[in-house]
């Protein structure tokens, strides 16, 4: 390809949708510190290819997770 | 009558006998409203996110309990009084759970109504790699 390219796209995928999983668990903390850096925030859609469906989803549970106790609000 | 999910982080400074009366007491509360409590997921001790009352451990309780909604009210209602209770969270799972069980469903129909496909992609899939 062009010369300009100094890296290869790794194409992004929707973990929700690739492994069929439905019901996103404010209780799986390990699976929602996949979305939350060490700051603490959400991972926007555009960094990891999460379907719009499942951001949402993905969204609400990170929020309860924070409420309960299981998520910093704000990280390091 | 739906089902639905508590989830309950409570003081971890206090005495087993206290914290044991309280759960039993907030159960017969569960009770009389009607509600029977299908399933008892208990973590126990577990660090907090965050500082809550200048406290760093929480003691974790779910539950999931079948019940009329009316038991919901009286229940937060207790739960909000009580200075053992640092946070509290009540869902409907069956509604937060619709999507997965129509999607289970739909899944399964497909499987069941096309079994032959599924060999072929698999073969096509194989000679791709």
């Amino acid at each position: 390809m062009s010369k300009k390219k100094y890296y290869v796209k790794r194409k992004k995928v929707c973990k929700f949708t690739a492994e069929g999983i439905d019901y996103i668990d404010y209780k799986d903390v390990d699976l929602l510190r996949q979305y939350t850096p060490v700051s603490g925030k959400i991972l926007p859609r555009r960094v990891s290819g999460t379907n719009p469906i499942y951001q949402r989803k993905l969204t609400r549970a990170i929020k309860r997770a924070r409420l309960m106790a299981l998520l910093p609000y704000v990280g390091d | 009558m739906p089902l639905y999910e508590l989830g309950l982080v409570l003081d971890n400074d206090l005495e087993t006998e206290e914290r044991e009366a309280f759960l039993g007491e907030v159960k017969q509360l569960l009770q009389q409203g009607g509600a029977t409590v299908v399933k008892e997921d208990v973590w126990g001790k577990r660090n907090l996110a965050y500082e809550i009352n200048h406290k760093r451990e929480g003691y974790y309780v779910f539950w999931q309990f079948e019940g009329p909604g009316s038991v919901i009210k009286p229940l937060e209602y207790r739960l909000r009084l009580s200075d053992q209770v640092l946070r509290y969270l009540s869902l409907n799972l069956d509604r937060e759970l619709r999507r997965a069980r129509k999607m289970d469903k739909r899944r399964a129909e497909r499987k069941a109504k096309a079994p032959k496909p599924a060999p072929e992609t698999a073969a096509i899939a194989g000679e791709g790699a």
